[in-house]
């Protein structure tokens, strides 16, 4: 049996290898970075969420511009407080046959916390969940821990499992395929990790059947290979097109494009966690400094005026991000349509400077990942080039990812470069992590890595998050917007875009979210 | 064959000095005293960069991302700069990137191989002399090392103190040092049993003094070589290691950062960026690798006509 199916699965990737023909309805696509498992709740992590929305099925799927939509639930309402209610969509099957009801619902919110040795739990969205109940076959309730208006949002990033796996379904299983079962479009046939998976169309789908029999999911992390297999005709779609290909791409005609506003925001963040001297900055003649010229918000407002985001944009990032100032891209949940990012005025932040003490600038360092985020490096450099000439003589220093966030995390540097993917797709998740007041026990500010706190802010942000209407909540979440960015408790620079890259005849809805969705590729009329 | 027969001729006596011997039998191959040409100009203009350079290329505020990723022979829109080799993305001037790239390759080439040379020839010559368990132990040590690619370990080596000029150095010194060892040992076997170190010995001079002061000179040759050569593969290695991104710094490229600034764009067309810092990493090795390997040649006594 085994045997067999190494034999189907080399087959598959002899078939795989060959460009897409006519009626062969095999879609090959290239991811650009490799999930970690098949276990829908091993890893929470981009990529692993972006295969299991192809096998799994969450409760509340979301839209290309991540807001919530009917997944496997039909409807969901706050009953109270702090029991929140969803209807489930009838007439749902599993891979293996089972139907889908609230017991499976039940299962797989107990199943999360019980995956042994994750990575990233998922316990991030069922924490607040204190109690299931199974109404009747099609209704299920949820009670949680004080008001939780963002509950539909977590249910969003969990994936539906059916009972029928037993008691603590092993990681390994999921990963030999096994236990492998879900109410998703596709089946998954073959995995081979940091290589492929294959995927087979579930004719037994409850929503649009997709139009692709057979899926090769590849992974293919080096920027120029995964743009050469699309080049060479090896794959059909690519996701993450690497932004110095750009140009060349968007006049080739032997590719289409596909390209959407995402939910990274990338900022500048100014440690806040001193009041005298810093370690990476120094006076205009390398004297130490008895201040901390970032409390001051002149000193602060100057630096992101230094700041040209369009320059930015169009150069570095060959047009692959938007300008920003604020967390959100236009036509988001709570973005603030009169908030415009700041325009670079040299004078300005000169003037501003010199009003807060500092009429000659001041030296500092610029530090940020070099692995982690599009161009990391060269925005720092970018950055250093504008801070230089606004008077702040600015070196910058790159350096690998996981010694950059450990250090950034203990506040060792003086002004740091990072990303943040918003998940929610509303402004509270931001507000609550990067701007609250740094609150460990209340899980507040858990990335505020400058320590900018704001006591008055923190209420507005506190009362905000808890509103359960969402009018409400989006006012008050645009006023505490405002009021973050007024203060410049950090510096937004821009929201990147998400770029997919297919042949000519193929066309993809582009996603805010990052993921590749094979069934959302379709052949051009 | 003209070559042999104008040997043959009688040549009119003169005062020989051995340095005077070496110059005219290294001259003998114009290849070779091209070579040397050229490393002379690349060593002068690594020494001058900073005055001669149109640019201070590290100089965050004298680039302008405006001037990002211009084709040879292009002008600066904000300063009127003239770039003859184009413009990296940042908008570096790459005549003035390769200029300060080599200064970069060549100190961390140079002076990686200067302390390995150091250590390595001291250890070996101690080695040889002492004999017996000292010279087991350095020796395996020295199988050791050069049994693992030396890739791999620097790149160990990095992985684990982090990038900096400095580490690349350390880096290449512990990759490098048992090549000399190795070289100096077996030279000083071969002298040590010579007339002259019997004679020294005899004289009961104190060990330290046999070691550097009879036996290191006559051992030179051979480790001049392989200096020239190691000097070439420490620059190959750290480019490398830039290019894998373990080098020196973003803001103060070497030839191997240049060169990987500039791959991402090769598919774009943007083929100066890699292309220029490529050429010049090439001609300094291969300048090297030629007049070392005629260096071999005219100290290797066993080729001697």
């Amino acid at each position: 049996m085994r045997k067999m199916r190494w034999g189907a699965a080399i087959l598959a990737a002899a078939v795989a290898g060959a460009p897409v023909q006519a009626g062969a309805q095999t879609l090959t696509l290239a991811v650009a970075a490799a999930p970690t498992s098949v276990d829908p709740h091993y890893h929470n992590l981009g990529p692993n969420n972006a295969l299991s929305m192809h096998i799994y099925g969450a409760l509340v799927d979301t839209d290309a511009a991540a807001k919530p939509r009917p997944g496997l639930a039909l409807s969901w309402r706050a009953v109270d407080d702090t029991t929140w209610e969803f209807k489930l969509r009838p007439g749902v099957t599993f891979h293996d046959g089972a139907a889908f009801t609230a017991e499976d619902v039940a299962y797989t919110i107990a199943r999360v916390p019980t995956v042994k040795n994750s990575p990233g739990s998922f316990l991030l969205f069922t924490r607040a969940v204190t109690g299931v109940q199974v109404v009747d076959p099609l209704t299920v309730r949820m009670t949680t821990r004080g008001v939780t208006p963002l509950l539909p949002v977590d249910m969003t990033q969990v994936h539906i499992l059916p009972k029928g796996l037993g008691a603590e379904p092993a990681t390994e299983d999921f990963n030999s395929l096994k236990h492998a079962i879900g109410a998703g479009p596709f089946r998954v046939t073959a995995w081979r990790p940091s290589d492929r998976a294959e995927l087979a169309r579930n004719d037994a789908y409850w929503g649009p059947k997709p139009h692709w029999e057979r899926v090769v999911y590849r992974m293919i992390p080096n920027d120029s290979a995964r743009t050469s297999a699309l080049l060479a005709g090896d794959v059909d779609v690519i996701e993450a097109v690497p932004t110095q290909d750009l140009a060349k791409l968007r006049t080739d005609k032997r590719v289409a494009m596909a390209e959407a506003v995402s939910l990274r925001v990338a900022y500048l963040m100014l440690d806040l966690s001193r009041k005298d001297g810093q370690p990476f900055v120094q006076g205009p003649n390398g004297e130490a400094l008895t201040t901390n010229p970032f409390q001051d918000v002149r000193v602060r407002r100057a630096l992101s005026l230094a700041i040209n985001r369009q320059l930015i944009v169009d150069r570095v990032m060959e047009g692959a991000a938007v300008p920003t100032g604020q967390f959100l891209a236009p036509g988001s949940f709570s973005y603030v349509a009169d908030l415009e990012p700041p325009k670079q005025d040299l004078a300005e932040a000169r003037r501003l400077l010199a009003e807060a003490g500092y009429p000659n600038g001041f030296r500092m360092t610029l530090h940020g990942p070099n692995d982690r985020y599009v161009n990391d490096e060269k925005i720092i450099q970018a950055i250093g080039q504008m801070w230089s000439r606004a008077g702040v003589q600015t070196k910058v220093e790159a350096i690998t990812w996981p010694s950059f966030i450990g250090r950034a995390s203990k506040q060792e540097f003086s002004a740091f470069f990072a990303a943040w993917g918003i998940t929610s797709g509303e402004a509270s998740n931001p507000l609550r992590a990067m701007v609250a007041t740094f609150d460990a026990q209340k899980g507040m500010g858990s990335a505020n890595r400058s320590r900018y706190s704001n006591p008055a802010l923190d209420a507005v942000i506190e009362r905000a998050s808890a509103i359960t209407d969402d009018a409400r909540r989006e006012q008050a979440l645009i006023d505490a917007t405002r009021q973050a960015m007024a203060d410049v408790a950090l510096i937004t620079l821009y929201q990147q875009k998400n770029i997919w890259g297919m042949k000519p005849n193929l066309r993809y809805v582009a996603r805010a979210d990052e993921a590749t969705r094979a069934a959302d590729v379709s052949v051009a009329p | 064959m003209s070559a042999t027969s104008q040997e043959a001729a009688p040549m009119p006596p003169k005062q020989e000095t051995p340095f005077r011997r070496f110059i005219s039998e290294y001259s003998e191959s114009p290849v070779a005293v091209v070579s040397f040409i050229v490393v002379v100009l690349i060593v002068a203009i690594a020494l001058l960069a900073p005055w001669i350079s149109p640019q201070d290329p590290y100089d965050l505020a004298q680039l302008d991302i405006m001037d990002g990723r211009q084709p040879p022979g292009s002008r600066s829109m904000e300063t009127g700069l003239f770039f003859w080799l184009g413009t990296d993305d940042q908008g570096r001037d790459m005549l003035s990137g390769i200029m300060y790239g080599l200064r970069i390759s060549l100190g961390v080439g140079v002076g990686s191989a200067v302390i390995a040379c150091i250590i390595g020839s001291a250890l070996g010559l101690i080695a040889a002399f002492a004999g017996g368990k000292v010279d087991t132990g350095i020796m395996r040590l020295v199988d050791l090392q050069l049994s693992f690619p030396a890739i791999l370990v620097a790149l160990m080596i990095l992985a684990f103190l982090g990038k900096g000029v400095m580490n690349v150095m350390l880096a290449l010194v512990i990759v490098e040092w048992a090549r000399f060892a190795r070289t100096a040992r077996s030279a000083a076997l071969v002298e040590a049993r010579r007339e002259y170190m019997e004679a020294a010995k005899c004289l009961a001079l104190p060990q330290w003094r046999l070691v550097f002061r009879h036996m290191l000179p006559n051992c030179m040759p051979p480790i001049i070589v392989i200096f020239t050569i190691l000097v070439a593969r420490s620059i190959t290695l750290e480019a490398t290691l830039s290019f894998l991104g373990l080098g020196v710094p973003i803001t103060e490229p070497s030839l191997g950062l240049l060169i990987a600034n500039g791959y991402q764009y090769m598919l774009s067309g943007k083929y100066w960026i890699s292309f220029y810092p490529g050429i010049a990493l090439l001609v300094t090795i291969m300048a090297i690798n030629l007049v070392g390997d005629q260096m071999r040649d005219v100290l290797n006594p066993r080729l001697k006509r």
